[in-house]
């Protein structure tokens, strides 16, 4: 059961970095309008240039 | 090479044979010579769909007459003051502003909006916020001023207004940042000790080597400890602010048993045997936090008030400089300036007319229907609307020292400093900690005899098995539900003590205009002639005068006079708050007040006199058509009670409420009113000012609970005041900020839905503290009888939350009624 020594802190860890990737999230702002991201996915990017045919020269 | 425009150096890199629309590489036998490829049929499709999409909004812009939907220019966002004020400069030349857009609130909007930069060259970027419905702005002031985006935004049809309070949005953003991190890591730490304790328990069954226990033991209490010193500091803070000030609060119970509990848990690691508590304690410090930060969120629309005066005073005002009319924001105006105030605008800050003749609608301090004769040497009031024609005004006082400004200021002491009241949740906390604490001291005392030891761990489980899970949790739980659902039925509460407060029946204060009437002039009874109406209209078409509106709409309404609209007037004179006269299709007519057909000769008819006498008895104003010389129609004009008022009044009377009125408006229409819904002459008081409501209010509150029910400004300072203020659907900006209820849907029954909820949203709080009781009960008799062990505390605990939060969920206030 010795291995318990190793699983426990690697558990931990896993935790320690869910918890700083979820502060980091919070104080980026993520969380501050849960309303407009989700309708934002679905538009569409800036219109880019038609692509041009490589031309010989 | 692809060619290097400058337009393709802004964009992300596209690699030469992809498609157009999602970036996929384009298989050979699709590539055409047209300007745009794609990598399959659905990209061509959406691609063509998004395009349109473009152009559609281009065309609507186009479509629409250069003036826009309203005909405000947005020229005094060009003056530097203006920029001074709102905007920051991020980089030169470069500015960045936050408007509050009217209109906005789907998804649709914000592809509208966010386009803005593709089809507004010197617009770099527009970020919409759909739930606070503003938009963030970034423009080169070099391309395009920032009136032109304004007006652009107007035309689509979104009015945009300057941010007016942008310190109370951001401190509540930090606020809730700050919860968010709390729970995350109190959440995080619950969780893993709860797992820890798992393996725990099965160990006690199974049996566990010492240095396993000793390693969970440890991990645990390491977790509890970081739950304890950094999430569930807020419960400390609490506790010792309640110790300072002495009032009992849901806080000292908590900390005493987080620290108990820790302490113990502590000890018991240091020794090796015994019980420790960590799971127990990082879940209710979990589920604690939870029911903290949904009260927050409750209480967020309170504390994010607008600056009051601002919503009043129009932004901008046309100041008279040299001869010449400029626009400019109401800030740059100072003491002795002259302005100009045309038909239609707000009168921009206190001062005397020195040009003009015009009728002015004081409704917004007075709460009296009927606009008032304003010429050269009258003074005005900042916040109130000119109706008919141009007036010049000296200015005399600006922005707070008006006399708008002055009452603002009430507002905002009356919110502040309004006597919070002791919540049932921390009322009972001070005598739970009480009991709590003398239970823990039996417990000793019984224990006492079978040594120290079991002695202290045993109070130990008591204290740590009663700590109030329902006091912290359940309350603002219930609360969030009756809020929410009664969001569902357009009534808005904007903190969860208004459910408290009107849990018992006290005093209602009602106001008159727009409160317990329609709050505009109708055409209520009319008899005389059916043959005129088709000119009684194109004459009162002429002026702007609520009862030349009302005069209209009902005429308009009519459906044998339709088509009929080409009318030759001549010779129209509008006298102000008399009549007005003109040649209509070639007849001389008149429509005015008694006094103004008197004037003019015209004699009454025994008939008409007794209708008029009648009319005025009913509260109405009596208006008479005069054509060609003879009396052609006598009109009763006036604002009627709502439909559903007399009923509702009649239902809140009936379950204990005191009723009376608190109006602006003339002794004689009010008492007809009161009259009509049954209320006593002693509890109506007419012509009262703003000041006066206030203060009849402020007394009224010192007597038990009074609730102010209103719409216009002039009740504001009464809103506030009032243990609660509601403000009625269609009421002013101001008198939203300052009630704590908003009936979003006309009439008056939702305020008895409201008072309704209230109650039963009492109950469910009653019921969780009650079963929380008895499982403390239960919990406590076990402890004293030394039978709690680690399991029986992690089934009680949880056990008595869920049925707390369960029940809390079933509130059944604020229901759809069943039909």
């Amino acid at each position: 059961m010795s291995v318990i020594y190793i699983a426990l802190p690697v558990a931990i860890a896993l935790a320690l970095a869910a918890v700083i990737s979820f502060i980091w999230t919070v104080s980026r702002g993520q969380y501050d309008d849960l309303e407009t991201p989700a309708f934002r996915i679905l538009e569409d990017d800036e219109k880019r240039p038609p692509p041009k045919k490589e031309t010989s020269d | 090479m692809l060619d290097q425009t400058d337009e393709s150096q802004r964009l992300p890199q596209q690699e030469p044979c992809s498609c157009t629309h999602c970036g996929l590489p384009v298989p050979t036998h699709l590539q055409t010579e047209s300007e745009s490829w794609f990598c399959c049929a659905g990209c061509e499709v959406a691609y063509t769909i998004l395009q349109d999409l473009d152009s559609c909004i281009l065309e609507e812009l186009n479509d629409q007459e250069p003036a826009g939907r309203s005909d405000l220019s947005y020229e005094e966002m060009d003056h530097p003051q203006f920029r001074e004020l709102y905007a920051r400069e991020p980089e030169p030349g470069l500015y960045q502003i936050r408007f509050h857009l009217e209109g906005m609130h789907c998804a649709s909007c914000l592809f509208v909006i966010e386009k803005l930069p593709g089809f507004m060259p010197g617009v770099i970027s527009a970020r919409v916020n759909l739930s606070t419905a503003s938009v963030d702005l970034i423009w080169d002031s070099t391309v395009v001023t920032l009136s032109e985006i304004a007006r652009t935004l107007d035309r689509l049809g979104y009015r945009p207004h300057p941010p007016q309070n942008n310190d109370a949005q951001r401190i509540f953003q930090l606020e809730n940042r700050k919860h968010l991190i709390r729970l995350g890591i109190a959440g995080a730490c619950a969780g893993n000790v709860m797992l820890i304790a798992f393996a725990l328990y099965a160990g006690m069954f199974s049996g566990m080597s010492a240095e396993h226990l000793n390693l969970f033991r440890w991990t645990s209490a390491a977790l509890a400890m970081v739950s304890i010193l950094w999430p569930a500091q807020v419960f400390f803070k609490g506790a010792f602010s309640a110790i300072r000030n002495r009032v009992p609060q849901i806080d000292l119970p908590v900390a005493l048993g987080i620290t108990i509990g820790g302490l113990a848990g502590v000890i018991n690691s240091i020794r090796g045997t015994g019980e420790i508590y960590f799971d127990s304690l990082t879940v209710l410090i979990f589920l604690l936090l939870v029911g903290r930060y949904i009260q927050f969120r409750q209480q967020h629309r309170a504390l994010s008030h607008l600056s009051l005066l601002k919503s009043i005073t129009p932004r901008s005002a046309r100041l008279i400089c040299h001869g010449e009319v400029l626009t400019v924001p109401i800030e740059v105006l100072k003491l002795g300036d002259q302005v100009e105030v045309r038909a239609g605008d707000v009168i921009p800050a206190d001062g005397t007319v020195f040009a003009g003749d015009s009728t002015v609608d004081e409704s917004i301090l007075t709460g009296e229907s009927r606009p008032r004769v304003i010429q050269a040497g009258d003074t005005l009031t900042a916040g109130t609307i000119n109706l008919t024609a141009p007036l010049k005004i000296d200015i005399q006082s600006v922005g707070e020292k008006t006399r708008i400004g002055r009452l603002m200021n009430l507002v905002e002491q009356g919110v502040s400093s309004k006597l919070p009241i002791i919540e049932l949740a921390n009322r009972i906390a001070g005598m739970f900690v009480v009991t709590v604490i003398f239970l823990a001291v039996i417990c000793f005392g019984i224990w006492w005899s079978s040594g120290v030891k079991i002695a202290v761990s045993n109070s130990i489980s008591l204290l740590i098995v009663t700590c109030p899970c329902a006091l912290g949790l359940a309350t603002p739980l219930a609360l969030a539900v009756a809020q929410g659902k009664a969001a569902k039925r357009a009534i808005l509460i904007n903190s969860g003590d208004v459910m408290e407060r009107l849990a018992k029946p006290g005093f209602l204060w009602l106001d008159k205009t727009g409160t317990l009437t329609y709050g505009k002039m109708q055409v209520s009874d009319w008899s005389g002639d059916h043959s005129f109406l088709p000119q009684i209209n194109a004459l009162q078409k002429q002026v702007v005068h609520p009862i030349a509106t009302a005069f209209t709409t009902y005429i308009d309404r009519q459906p044998e006079i339709n088509g009929l609209n080409n009318h030759s007037l001549q010779d129209i004179n509008y006298t102000p708050g008399l009549g007005i006269q003109g040649k209509v299709d070639g007849q001389q007519i008149s429509i005015g007040s008694e006094e103004y057909i008197a004037e003019q000769g015209t004699p009454v008819s025994f008939e008409f006199q007794k209708k008029m006498a009648e009319y005025r008895q009913r509260g109405l104003t009596a208006v008479l058509v005069i054509v060609e010389g003879h009396v052609a129609s006598v009109w009763g004009i006036g604002d009627e009670l709502r439909a559903d008022a007399a009923s509702t009044i009649q239902e809140l009377k009936n379950s204990g409420w005191s009723i009376g009125i608190l109006s602006g408006d003339h002794p004689e229409i009010v008492s007809q009113i009161a009259e009509c819904i049954g209320v006593g002459p002693e509890f109506v008081h007419a012509a009262a000012r703003p000041e006066e409501k206030l203060r009849l209010i402020q007394e009224s509150t010192r007597d038990g609970t009074t609730v102010m029910v209103g719409d216009g400004v002039n009740d504001s300072a009464a809103l506030a005041a009032a243990s609660v203020g509601i403000a009625v659907h269609g009421g002013a900006e101001a008198s939203l900020q300052a009630a704590a209820v908003y009936l979003n849907r006309p009439g008056l029954s939702p305020l008895k839905e409201l008072i309704d909820g209230a109650r039963m949203t009492n109950h469910v709080i009653y019921r969780n503290l009650l079963i929380s009781l008895v499982y403390n009960l239960l919990a406590a008799g076990l402890a004293l009888g030394g039978m709690i062990n680690p399991l029986i505390a992690a089934l009680l605990m949880p056990i008595s939350s869920l049925t707390v939060l369960i029940l809390s969920f079933m509130n059944r206030a604020f229901q759809e009624p069943s039909s």
